[in-house]
């Protein structure tokens, strides 16, 4: 009975979607041992430690806990099984103390009915002294920093006696101090006998703290690794996939290019939070080029998303179009001067999945199928087969887009913006759910843009993807941008060099300090 | 100054029923549901309190029946509404139209008249005078000599308020308001709580609506007239805790005494008195939204 | 999900009706049990309730005469709701949009039937204003539109009874009214000896106009697009804020509308209180059709059927006119349920 935990042949689809987030996983947990689950946003580990915490329903998949099978319905039933959670959003009301949050549902009572407020704080603060947070019990959440309520959170479940700790991306938003004093508990209880599962994706973490680490990608378990034996760049490599053959060519190097879309000191900064989510972000995209940002997810590359779209405003900093201000202007305004977008969120931004697939697809260019204020069925209709034959897309027309399946979803969404494009567009996570054949036309259509003349901004966490298709790269690192490639340099970088930069763990000093 | 302790008096007579309407619809407020069937609720209260003490003689018995009635009411509400995931405002309608309607159809029924019903010979309402507190000049005249009702209103404000701060399941009807996914994230299900809420309305309406009729002894259509509304206001003014309801109840009651002398005295017409509760639920709720998107932009 | 590709109207038609089915099914079957509860005679109750508004033209036109003002509300309901704003205002837009062309009717009287039509449109325009109202303090403050406009109909309501029985009421008759519109502007009786008008083509002309605004124009689909993805539809370009005004500007208005023609069509003068409950029948009638101008039809013959059947009951058996209410809360109980709507949602879900 050295196991903890296994859990075997896990799957889940999520009905809404018919996304795939969990493709019969297998996951066993030594006792003593702290596991590091790790993977891209989107890769399912939050799924697959809601399904153990009792807060999602696997479809099929058994799970077993200190040997025996066990049916985990609710968080009582794995708070029971002495397992608990840490999520990564925090589950505290920040109208109570903290004692008040940690005793919820176990409250210690006088008389039966009311509730021993000293008692609880009492007990809260033994806990709390035992494994030396620097919390008090007596103090309202709202007033905690973000790394006190993440202690918190874990004082939460060490209240209730748990065996089995799972903690979701606990470090997101702790200084490096705190990381370290986090640590040195989390190594304190697995002495104590306990099992840890860590989800995470900071590869330096991984290295730092655990013993094993399991890798998921896509919904899949790709590998489950002693530590020991895997460096930082390997894991890079595991959690981002293996390199596709691709085949485009890079284009020819004109010498009119023109400046179309042009970012001057552009910072965004977020009220309470001390680090700037962009921060002093310059750049110029130019016509006939692709221009490819990378990054690990929450650098920063999904505020400059937002920022190209129109959707976030920012701090201080000018943004340009051929020259012509454009910054903070509305997404309205932004359609109207020739923005073709294509977004990551395809479900909640690029498209009405209530809506039918043709009324999905004529959202942009809406007004030129207009005569007088009335719709032109017929036109609307013709166009709508065209594309959807062109990008073969499989579906009709008159169908909810929502039936489609993610693949074709994105396929109409590109087919918008890529057939009423002006002089510029933007993509983020283009090929994210595609098959190989898909994600290939896409990059061919993209190629067929940038020889046509377009600036094309490709936003993307997929490094083959950035290295097969863009002319020059930027890379983001926490807000920053640490590198700048262009020419052969980035036709010739290696993804480990690259992963380089986004890790942080190299940096070009001039790029940065603009 | 003679008249103001008639109003104040009265004043403190019309509170109660609002008070005790907002207690209940404080606890659906926590726990994050929009309750206006109060109106409907406080209306079903006051038709069945009245029938059944004059059906039963016993003024307790006929109230008692009349909450229970009231309470079965609202757990269909909390039914519809929680289990079977409906819409809580047109949920909420519905009460209110089912119960004016269904009193108009038993009056006709059980006593062939579909307008005021008076009925003979019913128990009064049993008045106390507290001894010390009667003594004092203004005070003692302004809060002696009520029906029990009323105190007993002030004795369940107290344990509304020893309920929600100093009991486990006040601090968790608290949370589904605040913050349901933490509760569901520790095993609890909040449905529980948004049930038991609504209960917990259907009990203080059931007893704030009979005494609009046990007052007079007799029932007339719609006799609730807008004051599950200004129960829902008396909690946004109250800021949502009970001591706070206590005195926005208050002011609405001077409010509404001072009324009933003006409309006497100074002929202000009938439907603008009427109109005020709507009219004053709207510029609290505009008053909210503003104050909370003021709030909101500073923090981000 | 081949079936549902093969047939996808049918199948998707059979299942949204589905559950509206049991809803009215449920409902019918509380007025059965109240009849017999509350009727000596339930038998008779309900043959009176059912077939009563049928047995001959002066019933049954009347029931058709009274769907006419829940097309209109209904129509109003089903498109805000379209724009995800929901107009609860129904009760004061009805009334002031009647009351308002009423006082321009008889001021206008000299120019005759422009006059009317300028009355009409005042008529709806002030409706129109109070449904824009609470569009706009939801676009400018995010206060809940179902609440301001509950509010603001109430208000509204009473103020109307205000100018009714004091400075507008006609003292030349026992009725708490306003003077009579001109005889030129009424619109005349198609079905003799009931009152059903010719308001009954313009009822139908508005299903269209609402269904080939919402289905055919460009700012139809904008604000569809508004109403089931706000974000997308800003992300394309969409103006937003204007579609949370506008739909419940002219929500207000077709209620309004409705209000005015219920004047020209059958009341005369607009009497205190005369539209009382037409508001939330308007609002019952949108939720049945599910917000499909097309459905409307049927759902406003629904309840007009439901009111006709217990008014007749009323005068030939012995249950009060209220009943109605009874089974219209019923309705409005169950359907809004989620619960419910998936039970027939479940096969052949996407």
């Amino acid at each position: 009975m050295e196991f903890a935990v296994e859990m075997l042949g896990i799957t889940k689809t999520y009905p809404g979607n018919h996304f795939l987030a969990n493709d019969t996983v297998d996951l066993t947990l030594r006792k003593g041992e702290i596991l590091c689950l790790a993977g891209e946003n989107g890769a399912g580990k939050t799924t697959l430690m809601k399904i153990l915490y009792g807060m999602e329903k696997a479809d099929a998949g058994s799970i077993r806990v200190m040997g025996k099978d066990v049916r985990i319905a609710s968080p009582l039933d794995a708070n029971k099984l002495c397992i608990g959670m840490a999520h990564q959003h925090f589950m505290l009301v920040d109208g109570f103390t903290v004692a008040q949050n940690v005793v919820m549902g176990i409250e210690p009572t006088r008389f039966g009915c009311l509730y021993d407020q000293q008692q609880a704080v009492k007990r809260v603060e033994e806990v709390i002294r035992k494994h030396q947070f620097s919390i008090e019990a007596g103090k309202p959440v709202k007033s905690l920093t973000v790394g006190q309520k993440q202690q918190a959170e874990i004082v939460k479940m060490l209240y209730r006696d748990v065996d089995i700790l799972i903690l979701d991306e606990p470090t997101a938003v702790l200084t490096a101090q705190e990381t370290d004093h986090l640590f040195h508990t989390l190594r304190s209880l697995a002495k104590d006998g306990k099992s840890l599962i860590l989800i995470t994706h900071k590869l330096h973490e991984i290295k730092e703290i655990s013993d094993r680490v399991a890798i998921m990608r896509q919904g899949k378990m790709v590998g489950v690794f002693e530590t020991s034996q895997v460096d930082e760049l390997e894991l890079s490599r595991l959690m981002m996939g293996q390199s596709t053959a691709l085949h485009i060519r890079h284009g020819a190097t004109p010498e009119d290019r023109q400046a179309i879309i042009r970012f001057k000191e552009v910072s965004v900064t977020r009220h309470g939070q001390q680090q700037p989510l962009l921060n002093r972000v310059s750049f110029t995209a130019q016509s006939s080029e692709i221009l490819g940002f990378a990054g690990v997810a929450g650098n920063g590359l999904g505020v400059l998303e937002a920022v190209l779209g129109g959707f976030l405003p920012v701090s201080s900093g000018h943004i340009y179009h051929r020259e012509k201000e454009i910054t903070n202007q509305s997404q309205r305004q932004l359609r109207s001067h020739g923005l073709a977008y294509v977004p990551a969120d395809r479900l909640r931004v690029g498209s009405a999945l209530e809506a039918s697939v043709q009324e999905n697809l004529i959202i942009a260019a809406r007004a030129s199928f207009s005569r007088y204020t009335i719709l032109q069925k017929k036109r609307m209709a013709e166009h709508t087969r065209r594309l959807l034959e062109k990008y073969s897309v499989k579906g009709a027309p008159g169908m909810p887009i929502g039936t489609l399946s993610g693949g074709n979803i994105q396929k109409v969404i590109l087919a918008r913006e890529m057939e009423q494009y002006r002089d510029y567009i933007v993509l983020s996570e283009p090929t994210w759910g595609l098959d190989i054949a898909s994600s290939q036309y896409v990059y061919t259509r993209m190629a067929a843009l940038r020889d046509q003349g377009a600036a094309v901004i490709l936003i993307s966490s997929n490094l083959d993807e950035i290295l097969a298709l863009s002319d020059r790269i930027i890379v983001f690192y926490q807000g920053s941008m640490v590198a700048f490639l262009q020419g052969d340099e980035a036709r010739d970088v290696s993804k480990q060099e690259l992963g380089a930069y986004m890790l942080g763990l190299k940096c070009q000093q001039e790029v940065l300090h603009g | 100054m003679a008249y103001p302790i008639p109003i104040l008096h009265s004043a403190v007579n019309i509170m109660t029923p609002l008070l005790l309407a907002s207690m209940g619809g404080l606890f659906t407020e926590l726990s994050g549901m929009l309750n206006i069937a109060l109106e409907g609720l406080l209306l079903m209260g006051a038709f069945c309190g009245v029938v059944f003490t004059y059906y039963t003689g016993s003024m307790v018995l006929g109230v008692l029946l009349g909450i229970l009635c009231t309470m079965l009411l609202s757990a269909v509400l909390a039914t519809v509404t929680v289990n079977l995931k409906s819409n809580v405002f047109i949920t909420g309608l519905a009460v209110n139209l089912l119960v004016s309607g269904l009193t108009v159809v038993l009056c006709f029924e059980l006593f062939a008249n579909k307008g005021v019903v008076v009925f003979d010979g019913m128990p009064a309402l049993p008045v106390l005078d507290i001894p010390v507190l009667a003594n004092i000049p203004v005070i003692g005249d302004m809060l002696s000599g009520h029906p029990a009702f009323i105190y007993l209103s002030w004795l369940l404000l107290a344990v509304c308020h020893g309920v929600l701060y100093k009991t486990p399941f006040g601090f968790r009807l608290r949370a589904t308001g605040l913050h349901p996914t933490a509760l569901a994230s520790l095993g609890i299900d909040p449905n529980r709580y948004r049930f038991i809420a609504f209960l917990i309305s259907g009990f203080t309406c059931g007893l704030g609506g009979a005494m609009l009729t046990l007052n007079l002894g007799a029932f007339v259509p719609n006799i609730t007239a807008g004051k599950g509304w200004i129960a829902l206001v008396v909690i946004f003014l109250g800021n949502k805790k009970p001591l706070g309801l206590l005195v926005a109840a208050l002011v609405f009651a001077l409010a509404d005494a001072f009324s009933n002398y003006a409309q006497g005295a100074l002929n202000i017409p009938a439907d603008f008195i009427l109109a005020l509760p709507y009219v004053f639920t709207l510029l609290v709720m505009i008053g909210f939204s503003i104050y909370a998107k003021k709030k909101d932009s500073i923090q981000s | 999900m081949a079936d549902t590709q093969r047939h996808p109207r049918v199948s998707a038609l059979v299942r949204d009706s589905a559950g509206i089915l049991l809803i009215i099914a449920i409902a019918l079957a509380a007025l059965v049990i109240l009849a017999f509860l509350l009727s000596k005679t339930p038998g008779k109750t309900l043959w009176y309730f059912f077939f009563g508004p049928l047995q001959n033209t002066y019933y049954f036109g009347n029931m058709l005469n009274s769907a006419i003002p829940l097309i209109f509300g209904g129509l109003g309901v089903s498109l805000a709701m379209r724009s995800d704003n929901f107009n609860l205002g129904g009760e004061g837009q009805i009334y002031s949009g009647a009351f308002t062309a009423t006082i321009c009717a008889i001021q206008l009287a000299p120019l005759g039937i422009p006059g009317a039509v300028l009355a009409l449109l005042a008529g709806a325009l002030v409706a129109g204003f109070l449904g824009g109202l609470s569009g706009y303090f939801r676009m400018k403050w995010d206060t809940s539109e179902l609440i301001t406009s509950f509010l603001i109909s109430n208000g509204v309501v009473l103020m109307v009874n205000y100018l009714i029985a004091g400075p507008f009421m006609d003292t030349s008759t026992n009725l708490i009214a306003t003077q009579k519109i001109p005889e030129a502007f009424h619109l005349p009786l198609i079905l003799p000896p009931s009152n059903l008008s010719s308001a009954l083509f313009l009822a139908v002309v508005a299903v269209f106009c609402v269904h080939f605004y919402l289905f055919k124009t460009k700012m139809g689909y904008e604000l569809r697009m508004s109403g089931l993805n706000r974000q997308f539809a800003r992300y394309g370009g969409i103006d937003t804020k204007l579609y949370m005004v506008l739909p419940m500007f002219l929500s207000g208005a077709l209620y309004g509308l409705g209000g005015g023609i219920a004047i020209y069509g059958t009341y005369f003068s607009c009497m205190k209180e005369f539209s009382t409950g037409m508001g939330w029948n308007g609002l019952a009638v949108a939720l049945i059709a599910k917000f499909k101008p097309s459905a409307v039809i049927p759902a406003a013959l629904f309840f007009a059927y439901i009111e006709a059947g217990s008014r007749n009951a009323m005068l030939h058996s012995d249950v009060t006119f209220e009943i109605a209410s009874i089974v219209q809360s019923v309705v409005f109980f169950l359907v809004t349920s989620e619960v419910l709507q998936r039970v027939f949602g479940k096969k052949g879900d996407r």
